[in-house]
């Protein structure tokens, strides 16, 4: 009670000092003047009586200073002291300053913005109840490399109906709703739920209900399917009308009723999503007509499964118990037995993993390279730290003097080492303050990077709770890394040896600089390993742009039509792509048009079983259907026979174009042209063999694969990409595409535009993330090295001036001089390269697997990178050389 | 400074103030440095500066009020006066130097 009330009182004072402090001396000087009256009064003289007061006072001073610490709080007082000392020994060299600052506030933001993107990606739960109770099931085969975290319809569908372990299972697949609007269809993303779904997040709805088991049967719970929609679908659709529950929403040209407003914080189960629309899962045949995944069955996977499990049940428990379920499971779901031979085969088991961030497959595809490139981040900051401390190290040696007369004079050791904390921590907190205000900036554009062109994706890496302790943590970290070594070193000598040996004496002179030296090499040492690494990634990238894709993307645009929930079907259809087609051709800059089922590098693959009279069996091929000219217009090779016609019916016979590895494939040494391969009983006529060309991905090898035509599938509302190559402006282009579409087909949703440049862009986003950050962190880790190595050497080269000077008295040409002092940073460049080279040579190979067509250790990247750094440091120490032979030996002596 | 002088023991000048402001009521810290001086005689060394820092403890702890008056020489001057707290502080004190007085005694009775 009384210290809580001493300190409460304590800390009020601090905001009226000046006040207390003028009452204090008031109440002084009445005393003083009470004592001389009370001294007259005795009898003694005006002087007498004021000496007299004053000795039985004691000191005023001491007084004073006493009273005072026992009002404020002393620590603080001081705290402030060294903070304001700081700032000034900070702004007596701005230069420095603001150098130290930019380049720790790098390493901070590097290491902020990319762990805010981890943490938006990988770390911060769903914002639901009970986030740790969630699971994600998942199914191991023995065949693949990673987890299966997608499902079939039947599957499904019998995991729902246990609950041994789990209180809720739920389905999702990520969708996108065609939503009939004042304008026509629009798309928009959605969500597909399993009737358990949102139970299993357990978040209530802002208006209405939301979907349960009822609303997931067949025909819904009433007459239509019941929705649930967003708060901003909700705001912006239906202008945030109260009554929405129970309003009609056209969906895929199908009426549903809007049952209920999920709030702005439910983001449903992906963290990467956010879906306008959630629809039940037994609706799928009408949103995703013409297609209908529940009847194909167990052929097809398409929904992730997420769970509650039972309070106590562990996410081990949950996973043994799926393990031991898994065959019942599938022998309920499915009853072909050739299938469940083979996921017996397959050593198949269900499982469960942590699910309290969700699922999204970019967090397995960006699990690796988000923390490769975090690693990267930690090297930058550790090598900002380790400049800031050489360059401290070599600042504080200037003042040695000072701070070995203040130990001589009585200061404490710890206090002058939390001073000189107090200056790196003045440093980090500022450079933390820069790194705060940029991060969000950087951290978004990464995010974008991460999350490709993707329409609907999205990722919120605004800064949390998490990330501050984060930003404090390193913040921190980098204050003891930048400023204990140079104060622990600079406080260690005392006055007698100081004095002694003055600056000048060579052995001390020495002996004291092995730390800086050492400091400096392993900050080259850490600057090539970054070099390294950047070389190997970026080589790996221009390997990858270099392959041979076998067309050329340049110049070209991909326009992807939804023709699944139109009228036009079969013959109509084609007709209606071959005059769009047409139409589009006559737009300015357009040279060729064409249409494809699948575009390359588009993420998808279809592949069918052909054989021929030669081929010995089924050969797999990768399929795609398309129109004619395409080949023109990817500019890929027809090697020989023709190209299809817009009249090749189906009455004219199939006609079908391999490309060159399917043909060799089907008819190993034989011209393929003219001749008949089969697929489901069907027949086809070979016209041409075209080119190879990388099919879903630029690191695997072009796949054997076949074409056949546009005007002969068999398919039901096929939704064909239209392939447009042009020399003019792609936007007016778009604007003319979307216009064309509008009028020729009002009821489908505008085509979604994308060039191929940028699709191939997207495929290898990863990558491309991984090597653009490199090689910035690359250039940034030369240029922190290059100041570092020019600041150390520039403080050294300057207390050696008297040195110097002697040197060139007696005789040393200015050559030798610029050689001496050149020959310091040589050394260090040298010796920390090599070490580089030796971690790096080691710490490559966790690279490997980012890497494509190039080894680890290519000879080529490790000399460059060394060249890079030894030009970098020799230009950094040639400056500081130059000034030294500058140097005038009278003027140096003389200033002795 | 002689041997028979002692230095004001860690403590003790806290309660010779209350007990100086409990029998002689509101006073100027002139007031109270004389008051001790005089009723320890000559037996105890102060500097009479060391008086503030101790005032402003008992204040700070609730102990003693302070205020602006005049003197009876017409004098402004800071009268510090006990509180309730400082009342009872003063009984707690007194008890607690009594059982060490006490202690110490039979310590130092020759047996």
């Amino acid at each position: 009670m009384d210290t809580l009330r001493t300190l409460l009182s304590r800390i009020a004072s601090l905001f009226r000092r000046r006040h207390l402090d003028a009452d204090l001396d008031d109440e002084l000087r009445s005393h003083i003047d009470l004592a001389i009256e009370e001294n007259r009064k005795r009898g003694m003289t005006r002087q007498q009586a004021h000496t007299a007061a004053l000795r039985s006072f004691g000191g005023v001073a001491q007084a004073r200073e006493a009273y005072r610490s026992q009002r404020g709080l002393p620590i603080l007082d001081q705290f402030v002291r060294d903070l304001r000392f700081g700032c000034r020994q900070l702004l007596r060299s701005p230069g420095f300053a603001l150098t130290a600052i930019l380049t720790l506030a790098l390493g901070l933001g590097a290491n902020t913005a990319v762990f805010s993107l981890i943490n938006a990606l990988l770390l911060r739960p769903l914002p639901v109840p009970h986030a740790d109770e969630l699971a994600m099931v998942t199914l191991r085969r023995s065949g693949d490399s990673e987890l299966r975290f997608s499902f079939t319809y039947p599957v499904f569908r019998t995991l729902e109906k246990r609950h041994d372990v789990f209180q809720n299972i739920g389905a999702f697949t990520q969708s996108t709703i065609q939503a009939r609007g004042s304008s026509g269809n629009v798309n928009v993303p959605g969500n597909l739920v399993s009737g358990q779904f949102f139970e299993t997040l357990e978040t209530p709805p802002l208006l209405g209900r939301y979907l349960t088991p009822q609303d997931d049967q067949k025909g819904g719970a009433s007459s239509q399917f019941g929705v649930v929609i967003s708060e901003g679908f909700w705001r912006t659709w239906f202008n945030s009308a109260p009554d929405v529950v129970g309003r009609t929403l056209v969906l895929a040209n199908s009426p549903f009723v809007v049952v209920g407003v999920m709030p702005r914080s439910f983001i449903g189960a992906d963290p990467t999503n956010r879906p306008e629309i959630y629809a039940p899962l037994w609706a799928e045949p009408i949103i995703h007509a013409p297609y209908n995944n529940i009847a194909s069955g167990y052929h097809s996977t398409w929904m992730r499964v997420i769970t509650r499990r039972n309070p106590g049940v562990s996410l081990e428990q949950a996973n043994t118990a799926l393990q031991t379920e898994t065959n019942s499971v599938l022998e309920d779901s499915v009853s072909d037995p050739e299938w469940l031979k083979g996921m017996h085969s397959q050593h198949a088991q269900l499982g469960a993993e942590p699910g309290s961030t969700g699922y999204s497959y970019l967090q397995h595809a960006f699990a690796k390279p988000l923390t490769a490139v975090f690693a990267l981040c930690a090297a930058m900051l550790l090598l900002a730290c380790l400049n800031l401390a050489s360059l401290l190290l070599a600042r504080s040696a200037a003042r040695e003097r000072e701070l070995a007369t203040r130990l001589a004079m009585g200061a404490s050791r710890r206090r002058l080492i939390q001073q000189l904390l107090v200056e790196s921590l003045l440093i980090a907190v500022l450079g933390t303050a820069v790194s705060i205000v940029a991060a969000p900036i950087v951290s978004s554009a990464l995010a974008a990077m991460v999350l490709g062109r993707n329409p609907g994706a999205t990722l919120d890496t605004t800064l949390d709770l998490r990330v501050f302790a984060f930003v404090a943590f390193t913040a921190i970290l980098a204050t003891l890394l930048i400023g204990l070594l140079p104060a622990l070193r600079a406080t260690s000598k005392n006055l007698n040896e100081q004095i002694k040996s003055g600056s000048h004496t060579a052995s001390a002179h020495e002996r004291k600089r092995v730390l800086p030296r050492v400091l400096m090499g392993l900050e080259v040492a850490l600057a090539l390993i970054l070099v390294v690494g950047a070389g190997l990634l970026a080589a790996s990238l221009t390997r990858l742009y270099r392959t041979g894709l076998g067309f050329d993307p340049k110049g070209v645009v991909n326009l992807s039509l939804d023709m699944g929930k139109q009228s036009l079907d079969g013959d109509p259809l084609t007709r209606w792509y071959q005059s769009y087609g047409d139409a589009l051709s006559h737009q300015p800059g357009v040279k060729n048009v064409s249409l494809a089922s699948i575009t390359p590098m588009d993420g998808d693959i279809w592949t069918r079983t052909y054989r021929s009279a030669l081929s010995g069996g089924d050969k797999d091929l990768h399929m795609n259907t398309v129109a004619p000219a395409f080949f023109e217009t990817m500019r890929i090779p027809l090697l020989a026979g023709r190209d299809f016609r817009w009249s090749d019916s189906l009455a004219s016979g199939r006609k079908i174009i391999l490309n060159q590895s399917a043909a060799k494939l089907l008819f190993p040494d034989r011209n393929a042209v003219g001749q008949q391969v089969s697929a489901d009983k069907n027949s086809y006529e070979v016209i041409a063999v075209a080119g190879d060309i990388h099919y879903a991905s630029i690191r695997e090898p072009a796949p054997p694969e076949a074409y056949i035509a546009i005007t002969q599938d068999t398919g039901h509302k096929s939704s064909y990409t239209v392939v447009v190559r042009t020399d003019g402006q792609p936007a007016p282009l778009a604007v003319a595409a979307r216009s064309l579409a509008a009028q020729m087909s009002p009821e489908i949703p505008p085509p979604f535009m994308i060039s191929l440049s940028n699709q191939l862009d997207d495929s290898i986003r990863s990558e491309r993330m991984m090597a653009m950050l490199s090689i910035f962190f690359a250039a940034c880790a030369l240029l922190v090295t290059a100041i570092g190595l020019y600041g150390t050497l520039s403080y050294a080269t300057a207390r050696r001036t008297s040195e110097i000077g002697i040197r060139m008295a007696l005789g040393a040409q200015r050559l030798q001089v610029v050689a001496m002092v050149y020959r310091e940073n040589a050394w260090i460049a040298i010796c920390g390269s090599l070490a580089g080279l030796a971690v790096a040579s080691l710490a490559s190979r966790a690279l490997s697997s980012f890497l494509y067509g190039i080894s680890a250790h290519d000879p080529w990247v490790l000399i460059g990178s060394v060249a890079a750094l030894i030009f970098i440091a020799s230009a950094a120490s040639l400056l500081p050389a130059m000034r030294a032979a500058r140097i005038e030996p009278m003027a140096a002596l003389r200033a002795e | 400074m002689g041997d028979s002088k002692s230095d004001v023991l860690q403590g003790t000048l806290d309660l010779m103030v209350l007990k100086t402001l409990e029998s002689m009521g509101p006073l100027h810290g002139y007031g109270i440095a004389r008051r001790i001086e005089q009723v320890s005689g000559d037996t105890l060394s102060m500097n009479q500066g060391t008086i503030y820092p101790a005032l402003l403890r008992l204040e700070q702890r609730g102990w003693i009020s302070s205020e602006w008056g005049t003197s009876e020489t017409n004098r402004r001057a800071k009268f510090y006066s006990l509180s309730r707290l400082g009342r009872k502080q003063i009984e707690e004190a007194t008890e607690n130097w009594e059982r060490v007085a006490a202690t110490m005694a039979r310590f130092l009775a020759p047996s």
